[in-house]
């Protein structure tokens, strides 16, 4: 896998999350979507840790600043479990 | 899940969101699915989507503890609302709650709640000394712990009046310490597990038990917590049992209000034994202990019974030929279940929901206290179709699994087990001979004299409390007002000079009713306001609502009274009151569609004669 089809995976979860449609792009952060706030975001995690069979370490997530650098994280836990 | 549906219905503005919401909703159990459902909810309040009569009345819950209650207050708000108890919320701040609970003038007490919801800190509740010190120190400790929480309970109880709900305390899930874990009260394993016992054995009525240890043990040890969610976000546990914790504060919540059910309608073939007795015969059925198939039936009769002995109702519906039917309750060696264990037994070809339907006036209950288990799909989908108030449960496919199926149906869990409830099946029974006797005596004044009936009438009583609160709770047909109170609430009008409140007890030669009328009146400038006038249907049209008004009169008097004001407030279910006032001698004062007003002036009345005899008047000594 590659951080676009990582996005791309991350796509259809957001779609589901999410009500109002959502492009993600690497550059895309919380701040763009308004419906990203800090409860959806829990929510978030859980469906990604699920989908990507990863389990991220404390206090990584909130390094990432935008989807790009999550995707990374994800690519790099899916490599080194 | 499949969530395209839902949120295509929300897109549309189509009304039958709400109830595809409900479904979806029970079914959840990801956080992230019931997460998703809150969310969609709130979008569709926010796009002003029709929705279903939400009960008007919002119940104001606080939350408080020791942990982030976020976003656990947004899976209750959402379930508790799913289920027409829409919750407002007013939330504690992380680890703020001993303080909210001590400083008068904290949010908590401004917010006036109906409910709070305490989640006491786990970390406050370790053994601060050595493993091996003598026992009484941890127990000495263990009992500061529980008399802490109790306190504060108290605390916001005297000042709120509200309901309280507390968890307990999750146990450790790693093997730290080993088997020495169960040789001291020192290890958070022995505390937080006598911590706990202490606490359900010494809660006063007001406090309900949020039993966070079994919902752990319930899910798993491991798969209940989350270290790293505690770390990040202050959560009180794994995201899964977040939901079961959510499930089980709601489910309380609709408890306090909500009557349980009241009669359990079963199937036979099947269901209480293997095969059909009307082809297999008595012999070839499946029941008893000489195999697997027959020892799961067995123990699923055996669970019955210990739910007749809590005080459910049961009956039969079988489509069957009535002798059959009736024979393996009369001779089978392996039967647990006997023809006296059950108050209906319908065998018969018509329709299921014609049978229960039947049952309803029989049994003076509403369609909506029955449940009806079934292992036909077929006879499940008539009954829900054609008497849609009643609670359905398909069994199967493996009769092993049929108690589980009810142990974890959640209808039959009262709050408080009264003696009461125990006894209601031989109440119900002698209500059907006592029927007999009325069909044999033509003249209805010597049948009622026949009864010999003896009535005591008592204040409220703090010992009657529970049994109070809980007709009040579940009355619905004789009920002028339908007005509902939590034991909390009827402890305040036994305390309050404004009102006076009392019961009768009846009992006949066939066998004692228990506490079966319910009266409170509110002294208003020179008239007694009747708040709640309610009696079980069970003992109509025996004199006692003439009994209860000539109380009713004779107290009024004492008060200082002239007039009794009485209201009758419509609900679907209480239309055989809708005359009663007029009955009784009042006079109709103001009419509309959701109130009728009357009026009795206490000079103008006498006294009405009844075949009963009164042994105690309330509010008299003795």
């Amino acid at each position: 896998m590659n951080q676009a089809e990582v996005i791309a995976k991350l796509q259809a979860i957001f779609d589901t999350v999410f009500l109002e449609p959502v492009v993600l792009t690497p550059a895309i952060s919380a701040k763009d979507v308004p419906e990203w706030d800090s409860l959806t975001h829990i929510s978030l995690m859980v469906s990604v840790e699920k989908a990507f069979n990863v389990r991220f370490r404390v206090g990584e997530v909130e390094t990432a600043k935008n989807v790009g650098e999550f995707a990374d994280l994800i690519l790099k836990r899916q490599q080194e479990p | 899940m499949d969530t395209a549906e839902i949120k295509s219905l929300l897109l549309a503005n189509e009304p039958s969101f709400w109830a595809r919401l409900k479904t979806l909703t029970k079914a959840a159990r990801d956080f992230e699915e019931l997460f998703l459902l809150s969310s969609l909810r709130k979008k569709a309040h926010a796009r002003k989507l029709a929705g279903p009569n939400l009960s008007a009345k919002t119940l104001r819950l606080a939350m408080l503890g020791g942990y982030s209650l976020y976003p656990l207050h947004e899976l209750i708000e959402h379930l508790c609302e799913v289920e027409n108890f829409p919750v407002e919320l007013w939330l504690g701040d992380y680890d703020n709650y001993i303080s909210e609970i001590m400083d008068d003038d904290s949010g908590l007490y401004t917010f006036a709640p109906h409910v709070v919801f305490i989640l006491p800190a786990e970390r406050r509740c370790s053994y601060t000394g050595q493993l091996t010190d003598a026992r009484e120190l941890p127990q000495d400790e263990a009992q500061r712990t529980v008399d802490s929480i109790l306190d504060l309970a108290r605390r916001v109880n005297e000042k709120t009046r509200a309901e309280i709900i507390t968890t307990n305390f999750m146990l450790p899930a790693r093997h730290d310490l080993g088997a020495f874990r169960s040789r001291t009260l020192g290890s958070d394993w022995s505390f937080r597990k006598w911590v706990n016992l202490e606490l359900g054995l010494n809660a006063p009525s007001y406090l309900h038990m949020c039993d966070w240890e079994f919902l752990a043990n319930r899910l798993g040890g491991l798969a209940a917590r989350d270290e790293r969610a505690w770390f990040e976000s202050k959560q009180p546990c794994s995201s899964t049992l977040l939901v079961e914790l959510a499930r089980e504060a709601a489910q309380l919540i609709a408890a306090l209000k909500r009557a349980p059910k009241k009669v359990l309608v079963l199937d036979l073939d099947n269901t209480l034994w293997g095969g059909v007795v009307a082809d297999d015969g008595l012999e070839g059925i499946e029941l008893g202990d000489t195999s697997p198939r027959g020892e799961a039936f067995k123990a699923f009769q055996k669970y019955i019974v210990s739910l007749k002995q809590r005080g459910v109702l049961l009956a039969v519906c079988s489509k069957n030929d009535l002798a059959k039917a009736q024979e393996p309750f009369q001779k089978h060696p392996e039967m647990v279940l006997r023809l006296d264990d059950i108050v209906s037994f319908k065998a018969n070809w018509e329709p299921k929901s014609e049978n229960i339907r039947a049952m309803a006036p029989e049994l003076n209950l509403g369609l909506d206290s029955f449940v009806f288990v079934d292992d036909n799909p077929a006879e499940i989908e008539i009954v829900r179709q054609f008497a849609p108030e009643v609670t359905t449960i398909l069994l199967g496919p493996d009769p092993s699994d049929y108690v589980a199926q009810l142990a974890d149906c959640r209808l039959f869990e009262s709050r408080s087990i009264t003696t009461e409830d125990a006894g209601r099946t031989s109440q119900y029974r002698s209500d059907v001979q006592r029927k007999a006797l009325e069909v044999s005596v033509t003249d209805m004044a010597s049948y009622l004299e026949s009864l010999q009936m003896e009535a005591v009438i008592s204040e409220f009583v703090p010992v009657d409390v529970p049994r109070l609160a809980q007709l009040i709770n579940k009355s619905n047909q004789f009920n002028l007002t339908t007005r509902r109170r939590s034991e909390a609430e009827v402890i305040e009008v036994m305390n309050d000079k404004k009102f006076i409140g009392y019961s009768v007890r009846l009992k006949d030669r066939f066998g004692d009713h228990g506490l079966i009328s319910i009266v409170i009146g509110e002294k208003v400038g020179d008239a007694m306001r009747i708040d709640t006038w309610l009696m079980s249907c069970r003992v109509l049209k025996r004199g006692v609502e003439e009994e209860v008004l000539n109380e009713l009169v004779r107290l009024a008097k004492l008060k200082d009274c002239r007039s009794l004001l009485g209201t009758f407030l419509p609900t679907p279910k209480n239309d055989m009151v809708r005359d009663f006032y007029s009955r009784m001698g009042f006079s109709l004062t103001a009419e509309t569609e959701t109130k009728r007003e009357f009026e009795l002036r206490l000079e103008s009345f006498r006294a009405v004669s009844t075949k009963i005899k009164i042994i105690r008047r309330a509010y008299e000594s003795g």
